[in-house]
C-alpha cells in the first residue's frame, strides 16, 4: 500500500537533502537559535533571578547574627559561614524543585508554539531546513538553556561565597576533605548532573510546545507537569513509581559530594532522562511532521 | 495517511522499545545460573574457609516487617529534643526502628581485619564508620558530629575484642547496617537440629554466581518460614541474605550487595581526620552494661536477666517485671508501634513478635502471639 506512493517513502527527515550544505545549514541554525535565545530579554531576565537566589542565600547568612546549626534550614546551610565553596551548592538545592524547572518550562514551552505564536515557524520551514532539523536545534537551544542556568546558580553562588565568606578545603558528605580545585572540579560535575536532570523536562517541554500555537500554555503545563511529578514522588503509596518520574534523581546530585564518588545515581539518572528525551522527541516528531503549519 | 501513520512510528516503536529493555535487562541479570553440584556441607565449609578480608561493595537491605513507615514520627521525635539525658536513648530506638522499616544503601569497604569503612547512604546525608587499627571514629554528616573512640593498647586477643565492642557499639549509634557476611555468621553460629539445610536454586547475585544456602526451621511454632544465604561460588563469601516470614511473599528482610568488588579499596579511605567545624566528641569504650536495652529483644544479652523457654526457633525470651516502666508505656512513639492487647501492648512484625505486659514484662520471639501470651500466662 505504502510501497505504491513513492513519496511516503522519503520523509521529510531523509538523507538525501543532509549533505555538507545541510549540515553546515544546521549548526547556522543552531548558532542563530542561540543568538536569539540568550538575547532575548525574558532569557536574561530569567538567569538574573537565577543569580539572585545564591546571593539571597549568601548575604541573609552573612547579615544574620546567629549561627545556623546543623540540620536547620536547606541541606548544607550550616557550612557556608565555614566556607562559601557551599553556597553555590545550597542555592542548587533551593533551586530544584521550583526555580530550574520554572525557568526550563518557560525556555522549553516557548521553543515552537512560540514561533508559532509569532507567525515566524513557516518561515523557518519555508527556509529547507526540515522539521526534523529544526525540533533538533529547538531541543539543542533549550538544553544549552539548562546548561547556562545551572551554571548561572553554581557560579554566582561560588563567586558571591568568596567574597562573604572564607574560602578554603572543602568537607565531603562522608566527612573527607578535598582541595579548593577539586571541589571546583565537582561543582562542575553537580551542573552537569543537573543539567542532565533537567533534560527529560525539556523534551517534556519540546512535546507540549508543539501541541498548540499558544506558548504560554506550553510554559504552564510544562512548569504543571514538572510539579505533578515532584509531588507524585512525595507520595509513598506510589513508590512503585518513584524511579520511573523524570524528578526522581533531581536531588542525587549529593552523590558526588561522597567519597569515592556514588556514580550509580549519575548513571541512572543519565538513563531515566535519556528514555525521557526518546520517547517525548518521539511523540514531537510524530505530532510536529504530522502538523499542518498554518501560522 | 499512510504517511501519517509513519511519522507516529518512532512514538510507538521508542516507548515499546524501552518497554522490552525494561523487563528483559532484569531478567538476564537473574539468568539461570547452573554451577556444579555442592552438598549442603561442602557448602557450610565453603563459608567456613573463605577467606576474603578485602572487598568493597554496595549493600543493599530492604525491611517489609509490615510496619507501618514512621519515617516522618522518627525524624519529628530526633529534631524535637536535643539536649536531654533520655535524648541518647530515644536516638538507639530510632535509629533500630529505622532500620526496620524500608530500604537503605550503604557502600562498605574493607581490607585486612582493622581496616573497614561503612557508610550509610541517605539522600542529602551520609552516616560514616571507619575503623583504622585501634582507631574508631563515627561521622554523622547531618549533624555535622564526629565522635572518636580509641582502643587502648593491649594484648592482642583483648584489643580484637573490643574493637568487635566498639564495632558494635558503632553500629547502634549509627543505625549502620549489617552485611550479608554478619548475618549469615549469627545465622550459621548456633545450626542446630532445629533446623534443616539445603542447597537451593544458583543464582547471580551482584553479577556473580552463588550457592543458596537455606535454612527452614523444623518447627511450625515459629513466624520464620525459611532463611536463605547466597554464598559467592569462588570466594565463599556471603553475598546476600534474607529472611522470609510465614505467609509472605516478599522477604520480611534482605540483606544483599548489588556491587562487590575482591580487589583491596583505597588505603586513604581508612584514614579519617574530623572535618573543620565538625563537632568532636571523644567516648571512653562502653562499659558492659547498659548498652543493649534498647534493643527489641534482638539479642538477649547476657547481662541481663533473660529468662529462654522453648527451644530454636519457637524460643521465648523474658524480661522480668520492672523492664519496661509506666513513663516509656506513655510515650507516643510507643503506643503508635503497639497495639494494646489481652495482657499487654504488642509490637508486632512479620519476623518477631514482642509482647510488653501490663506488670512491665517483655516477652519476645518469632512466634505467633498466641504463643507469647501462653508463655506470659505461665
Amino acid at each position: 500500500m505504502s510501497s505504491s506512493n513513492p513519496i511516503t517513502e522519503v520523509s521529510p527527515a531523509d538523507a538525501p537533502e543532509r549533505g555538507a550544505a545541510g549540515a553546515a545549514f544546521g549548526w547556522a541554525l543552531l548558532a542563530s537559535e542561540l543568538v536569539v535565545l540568550f538575547r532575548r530579554r525574558r532569557t536574561i531576565a530569567m538567569l538574573l533571578a537565577l543569580a539572585l537566589i545564591p546571593i539571597l542565600i549568601a548575604v541573609a547568612v552573612r547579615l544574620s547574627s546567629n549561627e545556623v546549626s546543623a540540620g536547620q534550614g536547606p541541606p548544607f546551610l550550616d557550612r557556608i559561614t565555614q566556607n562559601g565553596l557551599f553556597v553555590g551548592i545550597t542555592a542548587l538545592v533551593v533551586a530544584i524543585p521550583l526555580f530550574l524547572p520554572l525557568t526550563i518550562g518557560v525556555a522549553a514551552g516557548d521553543t515552537i508554539a512560540g514561533e508559532a505564536g509569532l507567525g515566524t515557524l513557516r518561515y523557518l520551514l519555508v527556509a529547507p531546513a526540515g522539521r526534523v532539523r529544526l525540533l533538533l536545534v529547538k531541543f539543542a537551544g533549550a538544553a544549552a538553556f539548562c546548561l547556562v542556568a545551572t551554571l548561572t546558580v553554581v557560579i554566582t553562588g561560588a563567586i558571591i561565597g568568596a567574597i562573604l565568606f572564607p574560602i578554603g578545603p572543602v568537607t565531603l558528605l562522608s566527612g573527607d576533605t578535598i582541595s579548593v580545585a577539586d571541589s571546583v572540579g565537582r561543582s562542575l560535575l553537580i551542573a552537569l548532573y543537573v543539567t542532565v536532570s533537567l533534560l527529560g523536562l525539556s523534551a517534556i517541554g519540546l512535546f507540549i510546545s508543539t501541541l498548540t500555537t499558544v506558548p504560554v500554555g506550553a510554559m504552564a503545563a510544562t512548569i504543571v507537569v514538572a510539579v505533578t511529578a515532584q509531588i507524585l514522588d512525595a507520595l509513598p503509596q506510589l513508590a512503585w513509581l518513584h524511579p520511573w518520574l523524570f524528578s526522581h534523581y533531581w536531588l542525587g546530585f549529593a552523590d558526588i559530594l561522597r567519597q569515592p564518588i556514588l556514580w550509580d545515581s549519575f548513571s541512572d539518572n543519565a538513563l531515566l532522562q535519556g528514555g525521557y528525551i526518546l520517547v517525548f522527541g518521539a511523540l514531537a516528531y510524530g505530532r510536529f511532521a504530522t502538523k499542518d503549519i498554518l501560522s | 495517511m499512510s504517511r501519517v501513520w509513519l511519522r507516529w512510528m518512532p512514538a510507538v516503536v521508542v516507548p515499546a522499545v524501552i518497554a522490552v529493555a525494561v523487563v528483559a535487562v532484569p531478567l538476564q541479570a537473574g539468568a539461570v545460573v547452573d554451577l556444579p553440584d555442592k552438598t549442603a556441607a561442602e557448602v557450610l565449609a565453603l563459608v567456613s574457609d573463605s577467606t576474603v578480608s578485602s572487598f568493597s561493595g554496595t549493600i543493599e537491605q530492604t525491611s517489609n516487617l509490615g510496619l507501618p513507615d514512621l519515617g516522618s514520627a522518627l525524624s519529628g521525635m530526633s529534631t524535637g529534643s536535643s539536649d536531654s539525658g533520655t535524648d541518647a536513648a530515644a536516638s538507639a530506638a530510632t535509629t533500630a526502628l529505622e532500620l526496620l522499616t524500608g530500604s537503605h544503601t550503604a557502600r562498605v569497604f574493607a581490607d585486612g581485619p582493622g581496616n573497614l569503612r561503612v557508610q550509610v547512604i541517605d539522600r542529602l546525608d551520609e552516616r560514616n564508620l571507619i575503623v583504622n587499627g585501634d582507631e574508631v571514629w563515627f561521622y554523622d554528616s547531618d549533624s555535622n558530629e564526629a565522635t572518636h573512640l580509641s582502643i587502648p593498647a593491649g594484648t592482642e586477643a583483648d584489643a580484637r575484642a573490643q574493637l568487635e565492642e566498639a564495632k558494635t557499639k558503632a553500629a547502634a549509634e549509627l543505625g549502620e547496617m549489617p552485611t550479608p557476611a554478619e548475618l549469615a555468621d549469627t545465622l550459621l553460629a548456633d545450626l542446630d537440629s532445629s533446623t534443616e539445610v539445603t542447597v537451593g536454586t544458583d543464582t547471580a547475585i551482584a553479577g556473580r554466581d552463588a550457592y543458596e544456602l537455606r535454612l527452614t526451621p523444623r518447627t511450625d511454632e515459629t513466624l520464620v518460614a525459611s532463611a536463605s544465604i547466597f554464598v559467592d561460588s569462588e570466594t565463599g563469601m556471603p553475598l546476600s541474605v534474607n529472611v522470609r516470614a510465614q505467609g509472605q511473599q516478599d522477604p520480611a528482610f534482605q540483606v544483599a550487595f548489588t556491587e562487590v568488588s575482591f580487589t583491596a579499596p583505597d588505603a586513604a579511605l581508612f584514614t579519617f581526620t574530623p572535618p573543620a567545624g565538625a563537632t568532636v566528641t571523644e567516648q571512653a569504650l562502653p562499659d558492659h552494661d547498659g548498652t543493649s536495652d534498647h534493643d527489641f529483644g534482638e539479642k538477649p544479652a547476657g547481662d541481663l536477666p533473660v529468662t529462654v523457654t522453648g527451644e530454636g526457633w519457637a524460643a521465648v525470651a523474658e524480661l522480668p517485671a520492672g523492664t519496661v516502666d509506666a513513663e516509656v508505656t506513655a510515650s507516643p512513639l510507643f503506643t503508635q508501634v503497639t497495639t494494646a492487647i489481652t495482657g499487654g501492648y504488642l509490637f508486632s512484625t512479620s519476623l518477631l513478635n514482642v509482647l510488653v505486659t501490663d506488670d512491665g514484662r517483655v516477652l519476645a520471639g518469632s512466634v505467633p502471639v498466641e504463643s507469647l501470651q501462653a508463655a506470659a500466662a505461665e
